[in-house]
């Protein structure tokens, strides 16, 4: 794989503009929380790396748990958003404060789809956290409760979010060089 | 491993007589689904020796897949009736005619979060398949489409149906006194 220097276009949002913002949303989720027991629920895997980083900002007591999903592939129509549950969450949500952390929102298909599903579990209250936001991609309406913030259509990567399951180490969002990326 | 003579109570049903009420099952299920596809959804592990001896007397053109489930915060006393996935359907049931096939039906809290479940995935149709009906102990509403048999509130086990994993072998299905019953060490 290449160094990402070769691949990248712009950074979109850098180190410490992440890192202030999730502190807020943090500062701003402890507040509404307070004295509630909320579960925090991540999608593996992009969402982790915003999970981990929004949690230390989270002061009041709070669990974690997550679930695993991918798409049916042949034969699936993107625009139901329905997805298969490759790894179910251990908890059972019924009356919980849950609040769904997820790295990126575009359509809102899969997002509404996994909303309809945890709800069919009575939970007390379902909220969400997003990273970031492609408002012009969206086609489902959704709810975005905290969103970090809201981004052009571009093809993002890095801070949990991949490129072909790497980069997503890197402490910044990027912007793919379409030219250069995938390498010839 | 424990003898099964040593705590069966009795013989509720012998294989000739199941192999009978599933062919009739079988039958019926072909005729309301003729002209149509099935896709039947086998509930791992207790109907899996239902749906195989079921599924040859389905004539219509079908393809089969298997879900495993459990229900959160087993020994609960007061169940949400919440079912966690195990192992999700390989198939997309959107637009699907489906048939879910299961053992045993009792509360009906567990059947009725499937079916919620399922439902999100707007299959074409989405109809059940129960080889017992414990219907003294239901708590929860639930269609059942297509039933074999109507049975007491005992424990009961064979024919798929476990007892501690064991068992489930058995051509019949039985009922267990399990007060001579000794758990595998």
């Amino acid at each position: 794989m290449q160094p990402y220097t070769a691949i990248l276009s712009e950074i979109l949002i850098d180190a410490s503009t992440l890192q202030k913002r999730v502190a807020e949303l943090g500062a701003q989720i402890s507040q509404d929380y307070a004295g509630l027991d909320l579960l925090l629920l991540c999608i593996l895997r992009g969402g982790v790396v915003f999970l981990v980083d929004l949690m230390r900002h989270i002061t009041v007591p709070h669990a974690v748990d997550f679930m695993a999903i991918s798409s049916y592939g042949v034969g699936a129509r993107a625009s139901s958003g329905s997805v298969r549950l490759i790894l179910d969450l251990q908890t059972d949500i019924q009356d919980r404060h849950v609040l769904l952390v997820e790295d990126i929102v575009d359509s809102g298909n899969t997002l509404a789809y996994v909303l309809e599903l945890l709800r069919t579990r009575n939970p007390a209250t379902l909220k969400v956290c997003a990273l970031l936001d492609k408002k012009a991609r969206r086609q489902v309406n959704v709810p975005i409760d905290y969103c970090g913030f809201v981004i052009p259509d571009k093809f993002v990567f890095g801070y949990g979010l991949d490129l072909d399951e790497y980069y997503r180490n890197l402490p910044f969002v990027a912007v793919v060089d379409e030219t250069r990326y995938p390498p010839r | 491993m424990q003898d099964y003579r040593e705590f069966l109570d009795e013989i509720l049903f012998m294989p000739e007589v199941i192999a009978r009420r599933v062919a009739e099952l079988g039958a019926q299920i072909s005729a309301d689904f003729q002209g149509e596809e099935l896709l039947v959804v086998c509930l791992l592990k207790g109907a899996l020796t239902f749906t195989a001896n079921l599924t040859p007397h389905i004539t219509v053109p079908q393809t089969l897949d298997c879900m495993s489930l459990s229900s959160y915060g087993i020994g609960h006393y007061a169940s949400s009736g919440n079912v966690r996935v195990n192992l999700d359907l390989q198939t997309n049931i959107e637009g699907r005619n489906v048939l879910l096939v299961e053992d045993i039906v009792d509360s009906g809290r567990t059947l009725d979060h499937v079916l919620r479940m399922l439902r999100t995935r707007e299959p074409k149709s989405l109809k059940v398949c129960v080889l017992l009906d414990k219907k003294e102990r239901r708590e929860v509403a639930v269609e059942v489409d297509y039933l074999g048999f109507e049975i007491p509130d005992k424990y009961v086990f064979g024919y798929g149906i476990d007892i501690d994993e064991h068992y489930r072998h058995l051509p019949f299905i039985a009922t267990a006194d399990l007060r001579r019953y000794r758990r595998p060490t």
